[in-house]
């Protein structure tokens, strides 16, 4: 008798444990869907989100579903899109390639969206292309792999800069700067890998010499093993392609080893987090990246410093915290589907809102000025990107 | 990627110096020290139910995780936030075995095995929702890095080694020497003959539990200041230190911590004379082909019971 209700109540105990943090995740999902349903008179466009609400990409996934959220709430109070609300319907992949299929199917078959931003990793983005493909439906990504319009797909939009676009804008700095030999260092993962090969296509017309390309996996806790290979191979500067936790790991590791020569690392460090676990040895890193973090950089004239500064006020009042570049990708996804759609008549099918998101022309973002075309769905350039510089335990822009 | 290396070294005639090579050896025992930690947490909870726990990695997370949150969030001094974090991992350990273990009371490895799985999950998603996804730093217990002969090592490493030595040293004593440890190791070799002799197998389970927890807790405090920590770090952290554990020798303190240092020293000498792409295949094909030869592991002896 004793034994068996000490079981009931540990089980009680888990379930209870468990169903909490769940149940309070679907009601307010259920409670905002119900209001956007049924405050308006027409039939909402709904359209999905398929971001990483947990697993490796979990810090990247919360801030775009945020930036979502917010800016959806703001375009419904507006009046919507020809007077359809959007309403959005979030699904977590959990970092995970099949998991964010199984989300997109969902979507297609039960939901029936009419487009699908997302998955936040460049992995679930091309697992998700068959299904995208069977239901012809247009697909915006926040995620940055090459891959992801490299290998292109007429269904298939990307909103943040792509390695190709990076990467040769990172190496002619560092060429400029008087280096000529640099040693890699980049994660094994879709990121790190995706950077790796390009940086590997682009570094001859760079005039750079890799004198040493190491890896290393997410998880690793130490890299001076690596760091002391490059030191040893006489490389002047240290280039890393990462978008995980390990980078701040690797700036420590390198002023341990004294190492003085210059890290520069990508738009996969451009997060506050990175400054807070490296400390001091954050110092002089350099990374390439949007103008958001700095919103001046934009010309403070522009309209693209009007945007960027009404979204960063806006995001700071509702969460207590500036934006970082994951925020300006989905903000920028959803502003250009929206976009597309209210350029189209009342009930567009999903084939129009293709050609009208491909057919966007100078639309001013968070990430940069966007103008998609038959070939290029990553619309970006290398004017959109700027070169910072950790001063004082915080960005600047690198002189 | 190993040809552009290769060619560079054999231009400028540069080959591994000894400075080099005890840079490479001290990278391998600074990770290897965090394998050990990890891998002396298995040990414990092995030593007395033969089992497995593979939510160590989990308590590694939770010290610190833990540690930051009564650091910046209580705003409590670095040793006090670090104690707090350290013992409150520690009663986790214990209401985890309460709650999830004792409840399986036939004590059936497999069954229990796959209980530590399901509730590394449970407490991973946890801390997901408590503290949040994104990454959390602590600062250092001291700064700076002291240099021997020419390499360079971290002062906080420092410190992680002299955690594992004194609880190696611990451990080794209570195993040896103390009623406690020998009730806890006869747990481990039969239940009811532990039973019939007057020990309680059930406290000894839930003690070794919150051990533990303690120490993953410490390992997790210690690691946090050079690598930071995150809800999803335990996963990494329980395979290097189960690799570790079954490398040394399981249910052997000493062997365990061995085993640790030579994980990293292998994977360290991997990146320096093979390749950073392979360092862990390289040095779990290693772990295969030493358990072929000695399953009981480097460091166990032979006449542990078989894993």
């Amino acid at each position: 008798m004793r034994a068996a209700r000490r079981t009931l109540l540990a089980l009680t105990l888990v379930i209870a444990l468990a169903v909490v943090p769940l149940a309070g995740c679907s009601s307010t999902d259920g409670g905002e869907s119900t209001d956007n349903g049924t405050d308006e008179a027409k039939e909402p466009y709904r359209i999905g989100a398929v971001l990483s609400m947990t697993g490796t990409y979990a810090g990247l996934g919360e801030p775009e579903k945020n930036a979502l959220e917010m800016e959806v709430a703001r375009i419904n109070e507006d009046g919507g899109v020809n007077g359809h609300p959007i309403e959005i319907i979030y699904e977590d992949d959990a970092t995970d390639a099949d998991t964010a299929v199984a989300a997109t199917s969902r979507l297609i078959d039960k939901e029936g969206v009419l487009a699908i931003i997302g998955a936040t990793g460049t992995g679930g983005t091309m697992a998700m292309r068959g299904e995208i493909n069977r239901a012809g439906i247009p697909q915006i990504s926040p995620a940055g792999g090459t891959v992801i319009t490299g290998d292109f797909d007429p269904l298939v939009f990307q909103t943040p800069w792509s390695n190709s676009l990076v990467v040769p804008y990172t190496l002619d700095y560092i060429a400029e700067q008087g280096i000529s030999k640099i040693g890699i260092i980049a994660d094994s993962g879709g990121f790190g890998a995706d950077g790796l090969a390009v940086l590997e296509a682009n570094l001859a017309d760079a005039g750079l010499e890799a004198v040493a390309t190491e890896a290393f996996n997410a998880g690793d806790t130490d890299m001076s093993a690596q760091l002391t290979k490059i030191q040893g191979a006489g490389a002047e500067a240290v280039v890393m392609w990462t978008a995980g936790k390990e980078a701040s790991i690797i700036a420590t590791n390198m002023k341990d080893l004294g190492m003085t020569i210059p890290l520069y690392g990508s738009h996969g460090n451009a997060r506050v987090e990175f400054i807070e676990g490296a400390g001091a040895a954050a110092e002089g890193f350099r990374f390439a990246a949007g103008k958001i973090l700095i919103p001046e950089a934009y010309g403070d004239t522009t309209e693209a410093y009007q945007v960027a500064l009404d979204f960063i006020d806006r995001y700071s009042a509702e969460y207590g915290k500036a934006p970082d570049t994951f925020a300006g990708h989905a903000y920028d996804a959803l502003h250009i589907t929206v976009n597309a759609m209210s350029t189209l008549d009342e009930d567009f099918t999903a084939a129009e809102l293709r050609d009208a998101i491909e057919a966007t022309t100078g639309f001013v973002g968070i990430g940069g000025t966007f103008t998609y075309g038959a070939d290029d769905h990553n619309g970006m350039t290398a004017d959109d990107l700027v070169m910072y510089e950790v001063k004082d335990g915080t960005w600047v822009l690198a002189e | 990627m190993i040809s552009s290396t290769g060619l560079f070294q054999g231009r400028h005639g540069k080959t591994v110096d000894t400075p080099e090579l005890l840079q490479f050896a001290l990278a391998g025992l600074k990770n290897g020290s965090i394998y050990a930690l990890v891998a002396l947490g298995f040990t414990i909870v092995y030593a007395s139910t033969g089992v497995l726990n593979f939510a160590q990695g989990e308590f590694v997370m939770l010290g610190g995780m833990l540690s930051v949150w009564a650091y910046s969030t209580l705003g409590l001094p670095l040793p006090l936030a670090g104690l707090l974090g350290v013992l409150l991992t520690g009663l986790v350990g214990v209401i985890f075995e309460l709650l999830a273990i004792r409840p399986r009371k036939d004590g059936d490895p497999l069954a229990l095995i796959i209980i530590t799985v399901g509730g590394s999950m449970l407490l991973s998603s946890l801390a997901r929702h408590l503290f949040g996804p994104t990454e959390k730093a602590l600062p250092r217990f001291s700064e700076g890095s002291v240099n021997i002969f020419g390499a360079s090592l971290e002062r906080q490493s420092l410190w992680i080694f002299g955690i594992a030595a004194v609880a190696v040293v611990l451990l080794t004593f209570m195993y040896s020497y103390t009623r406690l440890g020998k009730a806890m190791r006869a747990c481990a070799i039969d239940r009811n003959a532990a039973r019939l002799v007057g020990i309680e197998p059930r406290m000894m389970v839930t003690l070794s539990f919150g051990l533990a927890a303690i120490l993953g807790g410490l390992a997790g405090l210690a690691t946090t200041p050079l690598t930071q920590t995150a809800f999803n770090v335990g996963p990494s952290f329980g395979v290097k230190g189960f690799a570790a554990a079954i490398l040394g020798g399981l249910g052997n303190p000493f062997a365990a911590v061995l085993g640790g240092l030579t994980l990293g020293l292998l994977e360290s000498m991997s990146v320096a004379f093979i390749s950073s792409t392979y360092k862990d295949a390289i040095s779990l094909i290693i772990l295969l082909l030493v358990l072929f030869v000695r399953p009981q592991g480097l460091f166990g002896g032979s006449s542990r019971q078989k894993v």
